[in-house]
Protein backbone atom coordinates (compact mmCIF):
# COMPACT_ATOMS: atom_id res chain seq x y z
CA UNK A 1 0.00 0.00 0.00
CA UNK A 2 1.29 3.15 -0.48
CA UNK A 3 1.74 5.77 1.95
CA UNK A 4 -0.70 8.31 0.58
CA UNK A 5 -3.16 5.68 1.07
CA UNK A 6 -2.25 4.69 4.45
CA UNK A 7 -1.84 8.46 5.10
CA UNK A 8 -5.85 8.90 3.81
CA UNK A 9 -6.80 6.02 5.14
CA UNK A 10 -5.62 7.04 8.58
CA UNK A 11 -7.27 10.56 8.67
CA UNK A 12 -10.48 8.43 7.23
CA UNK A 13 -9.82 6.87 10.08
CA UNK A 14 -10.08 8.97 12.20
CA UNK A 15 -13.27 10.77 11.49
CA UNK A 16 -14.80 7.54 11.10
CA UNK A 17 -14.03 7.08 14.91
CA UNK A 18 -16.21 10.31 16.17
CA UNK A 19 -19.39 8.24 14.94
CA UNK A 20 -18.01 5.59 16.31
CA UNK A 21 -17.70 6.47 19.79
CA UNK A 22 -21.29 8.07 19.15
CA UNK A 23 -22.60 4.92 18.16
CA UNK A 24 -20.70 2.84 21.39
CA UNK A 25 -22.52 5.59 23.82
CA UNK A 26 -25.89 3.67 22.66
CA UNK A 27 -25.27 0.11 21.86
CA UNK A 28 -22.86 -0.19 24.54
CA UNK A 29 -23.63 2.56 27.24
CA UNK A 30 -27.00 2.71 26.72
CA UNK A 31 -27.66 -0.87 25.25
CA UNK A 32 -29.89 0.49 22.64
CA UNK A 33 -29.33 -0.04 19.11
CA UNK A 34 -30.44 3.18 17.12
CA UNK A 35 -30.47 3.31 14.05
CA UNK A 36 -31.30 7.00 13.67
CA UNK A 37 -27.64 7.27 12.86
CA UNK A 38 -27.96 6.34 9.60
CA UNK A 39 -29.59 9.86 9.38
CA UNK A 40 -27.91 11.84 11.80
CA UNK A 41 -24.23 11.31 9.62
CA UNK A 42 -25.75 12.22 6.81
CA UNK A 43 -27.57 15.20 8.51
CA UNK A 44 -24.01 16.29 9.59
CA UNK A 45 -22.41 16.21 6.19
CA UNK A 46 -25.48 18.08 4.56
CA UNK A 47 -25.88 20.81 7.22
CA UNK A 48 -22.46 21.21 7.31
CA UNK A 49 -22.14 21.25 2.90
CA UNK A 50 -24.95 23.41 2.93
CA UNK A 51 -23.74 26.16 5.11
CA UNK A 52 -19.89 26.40 3.89
CA UNK A 53 -21.76 26.73 0.12
CA UNK A 54 -23.88 29.37 1.49
CA UNK A 55 -20.57 31.13 2.97
CA UNK A 56 -20.88 30.38 6.40
CA UNK A 57 -17.92 29.91 8.63
CA UNK A 58 -16.74 26.13 8.01
CA UNK A 59 -15.99 25.97 12.04
CA UNK A 60 -19.58 27.63 13.13
CA UNK A 61 -21.11 24.72 10.06
CA UNK A 62 -19.93 22.26 11.81
CA UNK A 63 -20.93 23.06 15.41
CA UNK A 64 -24.85 23.46 13.75
CA UNK A 65 -23.97 20.26 12.59
CA UNK A 66 -23.46 18.88 15.94
CA UNK A 67 -26.32 20.40 17.63
CA UNK A 68 -28.64 19.36 14.79
CA UNK A 69 -27.49 15.82 15.35
CA UNK A 70 -28.45 16.05 19.22
CA UNK A 71 -32.08 17.24 18.12
CA UNK A 72 -31.88 14.20 15.66
CA UNK A 73 -31.27 11.91 18.66
CA UNK A 74 -33.43 13.82 21.11
CA UNK A 75 -36.34 13.55 18.75
CA UNK A 76 -35.72 9.41 18.93
CA UNK A 77 -35.70 9.36 22.46
CA UNK A 78 -38.69 11.12 23.07
CA UNK A 79 -40.26 8.63 20.48
CA UNK A 80 -38.76 5.28 22.53
CA UNK A 81 -39.34 7.01 26.20
CA UNK A 82 -42.26 8.98 26.30
CA UNK A 83 -44.63 7.37 23.53
CA UNK A 84 -42.95 4.01 24.14
CA UNK A 85 -42.15 3.01 20.84
CA UNK A 86 -39.24 0.28 20.61
CA UNK A 87 -35.79 1.11 20.31
CA UNK A 88 -35.54 -0.07 16.85
CA UNK A 89 -38.58 1.56 15.03
CA UNK A 90 -38.30 5.08 16.78
CA UNK A 91 -34.71 5.14 15.33
CA UNK A 92 -36.03 3.65 11.73
CA UNK A 93 -38.61 6.31 12.30
CA UNK A 94 -36.27 9.24 12.93
CA UNK A 95 -33.60 7.95 10.16
CA UNK A 96 -36.69 7.69 7.55
CA UNK A 97 -37.68 11.31 8.49
CA UNK A 98 -34.20 12.39 8.11
CA UNK A 99 -33.85 11.44 4.51
CA UNK A 100 -36.47 13.95 3.62
CA UNK A 101 -35.27 16.11 5.68
CA UNK A 102 -31.70 16.08 4.38
CA UNK A 103 -32.71 16.23 0.99
CA UNK A 104 -34.60 19.47 1.85
CA UNK A 105 -31.33 20.81 3.63
CA UNK A 106 -29.30 20.13 0.71
CA UNK A 107 -31.87 20.88 -2.19
CA UNK A 108 -30.67 17.80 -4.28
CA UNK A 109 -28.67 15.07 -3.74
CA UNK A 110 -25.17 15.77 -3.29
CA UNK A 111 -23.02 19.24 -2.89
CA UNK A 112 -19.57 19.46 -3.55
CA UNK A 113 -16.89 21.41 -1.70
CA UNK A 114 -14.76 21.95 -3.81
CA UNK A 115 -12.96 25.14 -3.63
CA UNK A 116 -14.80 26.06 -0.74
CA UNK A 117 -13.25 26.85 2.60
CA UNK A 118 -13.91 24.21 5.15
CA UNK A 119 -12.28 23.29 8.44
CA UNK A 120 -9.38 21.17 7.07
CA UNK A 121 -8.55 24.03 4.27
CA UNK A 122 -7.91 26.66 7.18
CA UNK A 123 -6.21 24.32 9.38
CA UNK A 124 -3.59 23.85 6.41
CA UNK A 125 -2.80 26.80 6.09
CA UNK A 126 -1.44 27.21 8.54
CA UNK A 127 2.32 26.83 9.28
CA UNK A 128 3.97 23.27 8.88
CA UNK A 129 0.41 22.31 8.85
CA UNK A 130 0.46 21.91 4.76
CA UNK A 131 1.52 18.13 4.59
CA UNK A 132 -0.37 16.56 7.80
CA UNK A 133 -3.08 19.07 8.50
CA UNK A 134 -6.10 16.79 7.79
CA UNK A 135 -4.45 14.28 9.54
CA UNK A 136 -3.63 16.02 12.71
CA UNK A 137 -6.75 18.17 13.28
CA UNK A 138 -8.53 15.08 12.65
CA UNK A 139 -6.19 13.67 15.16
CA UNK A 140 -7.02 16.31 17.81
CA UNK A 141 -10.40 16.19 17.70
CA UNK A 142 -10.47 12.31 18.46
CA UNK A 143 -8.21 13.11 21.43
CA UNK A 144 -10.51 15.58 22.67
CA UNK A 145 -13.44 14.11 22.10
CA UNK A 146 -11.93 10.72 23.42
CA UNK A 147 -10.67 12.30 26.74
CA UNK A 148 -14.30 14.45 26.96
CA UNK A 149 -16.32 11.41 26.79
CA UNK A 150 -14.05 9.78 29.16
CA UNK A 151 -14.56 12.07 31.51
CA UNK A 152 -18.53 12.68 31.23
CA UNK A 153 -18.45 8.46 31.69
CA UNK A 154 -16.94 9.26 35.10
CA UNK A 155 -19.35 11.97 36.41
CA UNK A 156 -22.51 11.79 38.28
CA UNK A 157 -24.87 11.81 35.48
CA UNK A 158 -21.95 9.64 33.69
CA UNK A 159 -22.31 7.18 35.77
CA UNK A 160 -26.05 7.44 35.67
CA UNK A 161 -26.28 7.06 32.11
CA UNK A 162 -24.18 4.36 32.45
CA UNK A 163 -26.65 2.49 35.02
CA UNK A 164 -29.51 3.22 32.84
CA UNK A 165 -28.33 0.96 30.66
CA UNK A 166 -27.08 -1.65 32.54
CA UNK A 167 -29.72 -2.23 35.53
CA UNK A 168 -33.06 0.92 34.87
CA UNK A 169 -34.94 -0.26 37.19
CA UNK A 170 -31.66 -0.14 40.16
CA UNK A 171 -30.68 3.66 38.82
CA UNK A 172 -34.49 4.62 39.07
CA UNK A 173 -35.29 3.76 42.67
CA UNK A 174 -31.83 5.70 43.08
CA UNK A 175 -33.56 8.93 42.19
CA UNK A 176 -32.81 8.78 38.32
CA UNK A 177 -34.95 9.95 35.71
CA UNK A 178 -33.92 7.40 33.81
CA UNK A 179 -35.94 8.50 30.05
CA UNK A 180 -34.10 12.14 30.67
CA UNK A 181 -30.92 10.10 30.58
CA UNK A 182 -31.76 7.93 27.74
CA UNK A 183 -32.50 11.39 25.48
CA UNK A 184 -29.79 12.82 26.63
CA UNK A 185 -27.42 9.92 25.63
CA UNK A 186 -29.41 9.42 22.27
CA UNK A 187 -28.50 13.29 21.71
CA UNK A 188 -25.05 13.03 22.95
CA UNK A 189 -24.51 10.18 20.57
CA UNK A 190 -26.05 11.60 17.49
CA UNK A 191 -25.18 14.94 18.07
CA UNK A 192 -21.10 12.99 17.60
CA UNK A 193 -21.80 10.59 14.69
CA UNK A 194 -23.34 14.07 12.72
CA UNK A 195 -20.28 15.92 13.59
CA UNK A 196 -18.30 13.24 12.40
CA UNK A 197 -20.58 13.38 9.40
CA UNK A 198 -19.71 17.39 8.84
CA UNK A 199 -15.68 15.97 9.29
CA UNK A 200 -15.86 13.48 6.57
CA UNK A 201 -18.10 15.47 4.07
CA UNK A 202 -15.30 18.61 4.28
CA UNK A 203 -12.60 15.77 3.96
CA UNK A 204 -13.94 14.41 1.19
CA UNK A 205 -15.06 17.41 -0.55
CA UNK A 206 -18.72 16.18 -0.91
CA UNK A 207 -21.89 15.32 0.84
CA UNK A 208 -23.94 12.65 -1.12
CA UNK A 209 -27.77 12.21 0.24
CA UNK A 210 -26.80 8.34 0.94
CA UNK A 211 -23.48 8.53 2.29
CA UNK A 212 -24.98 7.34 6.21
CA UNK A 213 -26.29 4.12 4.27
CA UNK A 214 -25.50 1.47 6.69
CA UNK A 215 -23.57 3.56 8.98
CA UNK A 216 -24.83 1.83 11.82
CA UNK A 217 -23.31 -1.61 10.91
CA UNK A 218 -19.80 0.27 10.44
CA UNK A 219 -20.20 1.63 13.51
CA UNK A 220 -21.03 -1.87 15.41
CA UNK A 221 -18.90 -3.63 13.79
CA UNK A 222 -15.80 -1.17 14.53
CA UNK A 223 -17.16 -1.13 18.07
CA UNK A 224 -16.73 -4.71 18.30
CA UNK A 225 -13.53 -4.84 16.64
CA UNK A 226 -12.28 -2.17 18.93
CA UNK A 227 -13.41 -4.40 22.07
CA UNK A 228 -12.32 -7.39 20.70
CA UNK A 229 -8.09 -6.41 19.78
CA UNK A 230 -7.92 -3.96 23.80
CA UNK A 231 -10.32 -4.79 25.46
CA UNK A 232 -13.14 -2.94 28.15
CA UNK A 233 -11.97 -3.77 31.75
CA UNK A 234 -12.40 0.43 32.37
CA UNK A 235 -14.09 3.34 30.71
CA UNK A 236 -10.42 4.87 29.97
CA UNK A 237 -9.90 1.53 27.68
CA UNK A 238 -13.56 0.80 26.36
CA UNK A 239 -13.18 4.59 24.92
CA UNK A 240 -10.13 3.89 23.66
CA UNK A 241 -11.42 0.32 22.22
CA UNK A 242 -13.84 1.77 20.36
CA UNK A 243 -11.77 4.73 19.10
CA UNK A 244 -9.21 2.43 17.80
CA UNK A 245 -11.57 0.15 16.53
CA UNK A 246 -13.00 2.75 14.23
CA UNK A 247 -9.35 3.60 12.29
CA UNK A 248 -8.52 -0.12 12.22
CA UNK A 249 -11.99 -0.96 10.47
CA UNK A 250 -10.94 1.63 7.81
CA UNK A 251 -7.65 -0.13 7.97
CA UNK A 252 -9.10 -3.74 7.12
CA UNK A 253 -11.43 -2.53 4.38
CA UNK A 254 -8.66 -0.24 2.55
CA UNK A 255 -6.32 -3.62 2.63
CA UNK A 256 -9.84 -5.48 1.23
CA UNK A 257 -9.85 -3.22 -1.27
CA UNK A 258 -6.25 -3.31 -1.94
CA UNK A 259 -7.04 -7.32 -2.50
CA UNK A 260 -9.02 -6.97 -5.61
CA UNK A 261 -12.77 -6.23 -3.82
CA UNK A 262 -14.97 -3.83 -4.94
CA UNK A 263 -16.33 -1.24 -3.26
CA UNK A 264 -19.69 -2.17 -3.63
CA UNK A 265 -19.12 -5.24 -1.80
CA UNK A 266 -17.81 -3.57 1.24
CA UNK A 267 -21.26 -3.44 3.20
CA UNK A 268 -21.88 -7.20 2.86
CA UNK A 269 -18.44 -7.77 4.77
CA UNK A 270 -19.12 -5.32 7.51
CA UNK A 271 -22.53 -7.36 7.66
CA UNK A 272 -20.43 -10.30 7.41
CA UNK A 273 -17.93 -9.01 10.64
CA UNK A 274 -20.87 -8.01 12.71
CA UNK A 275 -22.70 -11.11 12.22
CA UNK A 276 -19.61 -13.15 13.28
CA UNK A 277 -18.94 -11.38 16.52
CA UNK A 278 -22.75 -11.56 17.59
CA UNK A 279 -22.84 -15.55 17.16
CA UNK A 280 -19.75 -16.33 18.25
CA UNK A 281 -19.90 -16.28 22.06
CA UNK A 282 -23.42 -18.42 21.17
CA UNK A 283 -21.57 -20.49 19.07
CA UNK A 284 -19.06 -21.14 21.28
CA UNK A 285 -21.47 -22.21 24.36
CA UNK A 286 -23.29 -24.43 22.11
CA UNK A 287 -20.29 -26.44 20.54
CA UNK A 288 -18.22 -26.38 24.23
CA UNK A 289 -20.93 -27.96 25.96
CA UNK A 290 -23.84 -29.95 24.40
CA UNK A 291 -27.06 -30.35 26.18
CA UNK A 292 -27.77 -33.84 27.16
CA UNK A 293 -30.90 -35.48 26.49
CA UNK A 294 -32.73 -35.56 29.22
CA UNK B 1 -43.89 8.61 59.10
CA UNK B 2 -45.79 6.34 56.66
CA UNK B 3 -49.39 6.82 56.02
CA UNK B 4 -51.51 4.90 53.63
CA UNK B 5 -55.18 5.80 53.09
CA UNK B 6 -57.50 4.26 51.82
CA UNK B 7 -55.36 2.88 48.67
CA UNK B 8 -56.86 1.23 45.47
CA UNK B 9 -54.97 -0.22 42.72
CA UNK B 10 -56.68 -2.61 39.87
CA UNK B 11 -54.99 -3.72 36.90
CA UNK B 12 -56.91 -4.44 33.22
CA UNK B 13 -59.46 -2.47 34.86
CA UNK B 14 -62.63 -2.98 32.68
CA UNK B 15 -61.14 -6.17 31.28
CA UNK B 16 -62.17 -9.48 31.68
CA UNK B 17 -58.48 -9.81 33.51
CA UNK B 18 -59.48 -7.51 35.82
CA UNK B 19 -57.63 -7.62 39.09
CA UNK B 20 -58.32 -5.96 42.48
CA UNK B 21 -54.57 -5.95 43.93
CA UNK B 22 -55.07 -3.57 46.85
CA UNK B 23 -58.47 -2.89 47.82
CA UNK B 24 -58.90 0.02 49.67
CA UNK B 25 -56.17 -0.74 52.02
CA UNK B 26 -55.09 2.08 55.15
CA UNK B 27 -52.15 1.99 57.00
CA UNK B 28 -49.87 3.74 59.35
CA UNK B 29 -46.17 3.30 60.56
CA UNK B 30 -44.18 5.02 62.76
CA UNK B 31 -40.79 5.88 63.08
CA UNK B 32 -38.37 3.23 63.74
CA UNK B 33 -40.61 0.53 63.45
CA UNK B 34 -40.09 -2.53 61.96
CA UNK B 35 -43.20 -4.35 59.88
CA UNK B 36 -43.03 -8.20 58.52
CA UNK B 37 -45.27 -8.85 56.03
CA UNK B 38 -46.77 -12.24 54.92
CA UNK B 39 -49.17 -13.49 52.95
CA UNK B 40 -50.17 -16.11 49.92
CA UNK B 41 -48.81 -15.77 46.55
CA UNK B 42 -51.03 -12.87 44.87
CA UNK B 43 -51.90 -11.10 48.31
CA UNK B 44 -51.23 -8.12 47.04
CA UNK B 45 -47.49 -7.78 49.62
CA UNK B 46 -45.46 -6.68 46.36
CA UNK B 47 -48.03 -4.59 44.80
CA UNK B 48 -48.25 -2.69 47.97
CA UNK B 49 -44.51 -1.89 47.99
CA UNK B 50 -44.88 -0.47 44.65
CA UNK B 51 -47.05 1.66 45.26
CA UNK B 52 -45.67 2.74 47.87
CA UNK B 53 -42.53 2.98 45.97
CA UNK B 54 -44.30 4.50 43.14
CA UNK B 55 -43.53 2.43 40.27
CA UNK B 56 -47.29 2.56 39.35
CA UNK B 57 -49.73 5.23 39.49
CA UNK B 58 -52.74 4.39 42.44
CA UNK B 59 -56.52 4.67 41.15
CA UNK B 60 -57.34 6.41 44.71
CA UNK B 61 -55.98 7.14 48.02
CA UNK B 62 -53.46 8.51 49.18
CA UNK B 63 -49.45 8.04 50.28
CA UNK B 64 -47.86 10.05 52.78
CA UNK B 65 -44.55 9.86 53.62
CA UNK B 66 -42.75 11.96 56.32
CA UNK B 67 -45.89 14.57 56.35
CA UNK B 68 -45.32 14.66 52.74
CA UNK B 69 -48.08 13.69 49.96
CA UNK B 70 -46.21 11.30 47.59
CA UNK B 71 -49.04 9.77 45.99
CA UNK B 72 -48.32 11.37 42.25
CA UNK B 73 -44.65 11.99 42.67
CA UNK B 74 -43.24 9.26 40.19
CA UNK B 75 -40.75 6.54 41.39
CA UNK B 76 -37.42 8.41 40.95
CA UNK B 77 -38.53 11.47 42.78
CA UNK B 78 -39.19 9.49 45.79
CA UNK B 79 -36.10 7.94 46.26
CA UNK B 80 -35.65 11.02 48.19
CA UNK B 81 -37.68 8.93 50.87
CA UNK B 82 -37.34 5.44 49.72
CA UNK B 83 -34.44 2.66 49.76
CA UNK B 84 -35.47 -1.06 48.63
CA UNK B 85 -34.17 -4.13 48.19
CA UNK B 86 -35.51 -6.69 45.49
CA UNK B 87 -35.66 -10.55 45.95
CA UNK B 88 -33.39 -11.11 42.85
CA UNK B 89 -29.91 -10.56 43.75
CA UNK B 90 -29.11 -9.40 40.37
CA UNK B 91 -32.20 -6.58 40.38
CA UNK B 92 -30.63 -4.35 42.98
CA UNK B 93 -26.76 -3.48 41.32
CA UNK B 94 -25.67 -2.94 37.83
CA UNK B 95 -23.26 -5.49 37.06
CA UNK B 96 -21.17 -3.91 33.95
CA UNK B 97 -20.29 -1.27 36.86
CA UNK B 98 -17.28 -1.71 39.86
CA UNK B 99 -18.49 -1.86 43.69
CA UNK B 100 -17.13 1.74 43.89
CA UNK B 101 -19.57 2.81 40.97
CA UNK B 102 -22.64 1.38 42.71
CA UNK B 103 -21.76 2.25 46.04
CA UNK B 104 -21.32 6.21 45.08
CA UNK B 105 -24.67 5.83 43.18
CA UNK B 106 -26.59 4.57 46.18
CA UNK B 107 -24.52 7.69 48.24
CA UNK B 108 -26.41 9.77 45.39
CA UNK B 109 -29.57 8.83 46.19
CA UNK B 110 -32.00 11.09 45.34
CA UNK B 111 -30.04 14.31 44.27
CA UNK B 112 -29.54 15.80 41.34
CA UNK B 113 -26.54 14.10 39.11
CA UNK B 114 -23.76 16.74 38.70
CA UNK B 115 -21.40 17.36 35.77
CA UNK B 116 -18.84 16.29 38.18
CA UNK B 117 -16.45 13.53 39.01
CA UNK B 118 -18.23 10.46 40.43
CA UNK B 119 -15.68 9.37 43.40
CA UNK B 120 -13.13 11.15 45.46
CA UNK B 121 -10.66 9.56 47.86
CA UNK B 122 -12.64 10.85 51.22
CA UNK B 123 -15.38 8.66 49.55
CA UNK B 124 -13.18 5.29 49.11
CA UNK B 125 -12.15 5.59 52.94
CA UNK B 126 -16.13 5.76 53.53
CA UNK B 127 -16.51 2.39 51.38
CA UNK B 128 -14.00 0.30 53.07
CA UNK B 129 -14.93 1.22 56.36
CA UNK B 130 -19.19 0.39 55.36
CA UNK B 131 -17.38 -2.65 53.25
CA UNK B 132 -15.67 -3.88 56.47
CA UNK B 133 -19.35 -4.60 58.13
CA UNK B 134 -20.34 -6.65 55.44
CA UNK B 135 -17.90 -8.85 56.62
CA UNK B 136 -17.25 -10.13 52.71
CA UNK B 137 -13.50 -8.86 52.17
CA UNK B 138 -15.35 -6.62 50.15
CA UNK B 139 -13.33 -3.71 51.35
CA UNK B 140 -10.28 -4.56 49.38
CA UNK B 141 -12.07 -5.01 46.27
CA UNK B 142 -13.42 -1.21 45.34
CA UNK B 143 -12.65 -1.83 41.30
CA UNK B 144 -14.14 -5.31 40.75
CA UNK B 145 -16.92 -5.31 38.76
CA UNK B 146 -19.83 -6.23 40.60
CA UNK B 147 -20.72 -9.00 38.01
CA UNK B 148 -17.80 -11.03 39.68
CA UNK B 149 -19.82 -10.84 42.96
CA UNK B 150 -21.80 -14.16 43.95
CA UNK B 151 -25.51 -13.69 44.45
CA UNK B 152 -24.98 -13.35 48.08
CA UNK B 153 -22.25 -11.22 48.24
CA UNK B 154 -24.43 -8.93 45.89
CA UNK B 155 -27.56 -9.18 47.84
CA UNK B 156 -25.37 -7.84 50.78
CA UNK B 157 -24.16 -5.14 48.69
CA UNK B 158 -27.20 -3.88 47.85
CA UNK B 159 -28.71 -3.93 51.30
CA UNK B 160 -25.41 -1.99 52.46
CA UNK B 161 -26.26 0.37 49.58
CA UNK B 162 -30.10 0.97 50.67
CA UNK B 163 -29.31 2.14 54.10
CA UNK B 164 -26.05 3.95 54.09
CA UNK B 165 -27.62 6.95 53.61
CA UNK B 166 -30.44 6.25 55.93
CA UNK B 167 -33.64 6.22 54.08
CA UNK B 168 -36.68 7.68 55.79
CA UNK B 169 -38.11 4.21 55.06
CA UNK B 170 -36.65 0.75 53.62
CA UNK B 171 -38.78 -1.65 51.74
CA UNK B 172 -37.43 -5.22 51.30
CA UNK B 173 -39.17 -7.35 49.11
CA UNK B 174 -38.30 -11.21 50.37
CA UNK B 175 -34.34 -10.41 50.27
CA UNK B 176 -33.25 -13.04 51.21
CA UNK B 177 -35.27 -15.55 49.78
CA UNK B 178 -32.85 -16.33 46.63
CA UNK B 179 -29.93 -16.41 48.29
CA UNK B 180 -28.93 -19.68 49.73
CA UNK B 181 -30.02 -20.59 53.90
CA UNK B 182 -26.57 -19.25 55.13
CA UNK B 183 -25.65 -16.84 53.01
CA UNK B 184 -29.73 -15.55 53.87
CA UNK B 185 -29.22 -16.21 57.01
CA UNK B 186 -26.32 -13.83 56.94
CA UNK B 187 -27.77 -11.00 54.96
CA UNK B 188 -30.55 -10.89 57.79
CA UNK B 189 -28.35 -10.30 60.17
CA UNK B 190 -26.99 -7.88 58.72
CA UNK B 191 -30.95 -6.24 58.03
CA UNK B 192 -31.29 -6.67 61.68
CA UNK B 193 -28.01 -4.94 62.18
CA UNK B 194 -28.70 -1.79 60.12
CA UNK B 195 -31.69 -1.25 60.99
CA UNK B 196 -31.62 -1.43 64.64
CA UNK B 197 -28.30 0.54 64.59
CA UNK B 198 -29.45 3.28 62.38
CA UNK B 199 -33.20 3.01 63.77
CA UNK B 200 -34.56 2.64 60.06
CA UNK B 201 -38.37 2.71 59.74
CA UNK B 202 -38.82 -0.82 57.95
CA UNK B 203 -41.22 -2.60 55.70
CA UNK B 204 -40.41 -6.84 54.76
CA UNK B 205 -42.02 -9.47 53.28
CA UNK B 206 -41.56 -12.85 53.72
CA UNK B 207 -42.25 -16.27 53.12
CA UNK B 208 -40.44 -17.27 56.08
CA UNK B 209 -43.61 -17.36 59.10
CA UNK B 210 -40.51 -18.00 61.70
CA UNK B 211 -38.92 -14.88 60.32
CA UNK B 212 -41.85 -12.74 60.31
CA UNK B 213 -42.70 -13.57 63.97
CA UNK B 214 -39.25 -13.13 65.04
CA UNK B 215 -37.45 -10.25 63.10
CA UNK B 216 -39.05 -6.83 63.45
CA UNK B 217 -41.65 -5.86 66.04
CA UNK B 218 -44.73 -5.59 63.91
CA UNK B 219 -46.74 -8.46 61.73
CA UNK B 220 -49.16 -7.54 59.01
CA UNK B 221 -50.90 -10.55 57.08
CA UNK B 222 -52.36 -9.48 53.64
CA UNK B 223 -55.29 -11.39 52.01
CA UNK B 224 -56.76 -10.48 48.21
CA UNK B 225 -54.85 -6.99 48.13
CA UNK B 226 -56.50 -6.39 52.25
CA UNK B 227 -54.41 -6.25 55.66
CA UNK B 228 -56.32 -9.09 57.32
CA UNK B 229 -54.13 -8.87 60.46
CA UNK B 230 -52.35 -6.39 62.12
CA UNK B 231 -50.45 -8.11 65.32
CA UNK B 232 -47.68 -6.25 67.58
CA UNK B 233 -46.62 -5.90 71.21
CA UNK B 234 -47.21 -8.20 73.67
CA UNK B 235 -49.72 -9.94 71.81
CA UNK B 236 -46.62 -10.88 68.98
CA UNK B 237 -44.71 -11.92 71.35
CA UNK B 238 -46.86 -14.97 72.45
CA UNK B 239 -48.15 -15.95 68.77
CA UNK B 240 -47.14 -19.29 67.52
CA UNK B 241 -46.97 -20.11 63.75
CA UNK B 242 -49.72 -22.60 64.60
CA UNK B 243 -51.50 -19.32 65.72
CA UNK B 244 -50.58 -17.65 62.78
CA UNK B 245 -52.19 -20.16 60.32
CA UNK B 246 -55.35 -20.28 62.46
CA UNK B 247 -55.82 -16.72 62.04
CA UNK B 248 -55.16 -16.58 58.76
CA UNK B 249 -57.90 -18.93 57.86
CA UNK B 250 -60.33 -17.32 60.16
CA UNK B 251 -59.97 -14.51 58.72
CA UNK B 252 -59.77 -15.17 55.21
CA UNK B 253 -62.13 -18.41 55.23
CA UNK B 254 -58.90 -20.11 53.04
CA UNK B 255 -55.81 -21.97 53.93
CA UNK B 256 -52.28 -20.74 53.83
CA UNK B 257 -50.44 -22.06 51.06
CA UNK B 258 -48.07 -23.36 53.76
CA UNK B 259 -45.70 -26.03 51.87
CA UNK B 260 -43.12 -22.70 50.70
CA UNK B 261 -44.15 -20.88 53.87
CA UNK B 262 -43.26 -23.30 56.55
CA UNK B 263 -40.22 -24.42 55.28
CA UNK B 264 -38.95 -21.52 53.80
Amino acid sequence: MSSLVVLGTTEQGLMYAIMVLGVYLTFRILNYADLTVDGSFTLGAATAATLITSGYNPWFATGVAFILGCLAGSFTGILHTKFKITPLLSGILTMTALYSINLRVMGKANISLLRERTIFSDFESLPYMQEYGVLILAFLTVVIIGFFIYLFLETEFGLALRATGDNELMIRSLGVNTDLMKITGLALSNGLVAFAGSYVAQNQLFADISMGIGMIIIGLASVIIGEVLIGTRTIAKAVLAVLCGGVIYRGIIAIVLQLGLVATDLKLITALIVILALITPQLRSKFSRPLKNV
Amino acid sequence: MLNVQNLVKIFNKGSVNEKTALDNISFNLNKGEFVTIIGSNGAGKSSFLNAIAGNFPTDSGTVIISDKNVTTLPQYERAKYISRVYQDPMSGTAASMTIEENLVMALRRGEKRRLKLAIRNKDKDFFRQELRKLGLGLEDRLTTKVSLLSGGQRQALTLLMATFKEPELLLLDEHTAALDPKTAEKVLQLTCDVTRDSNLTTLMITHNLDQALNVGDRTIMMHEGRIILDIHGEQRKTVTINDLLKMFENASGTQFHTDRALFA
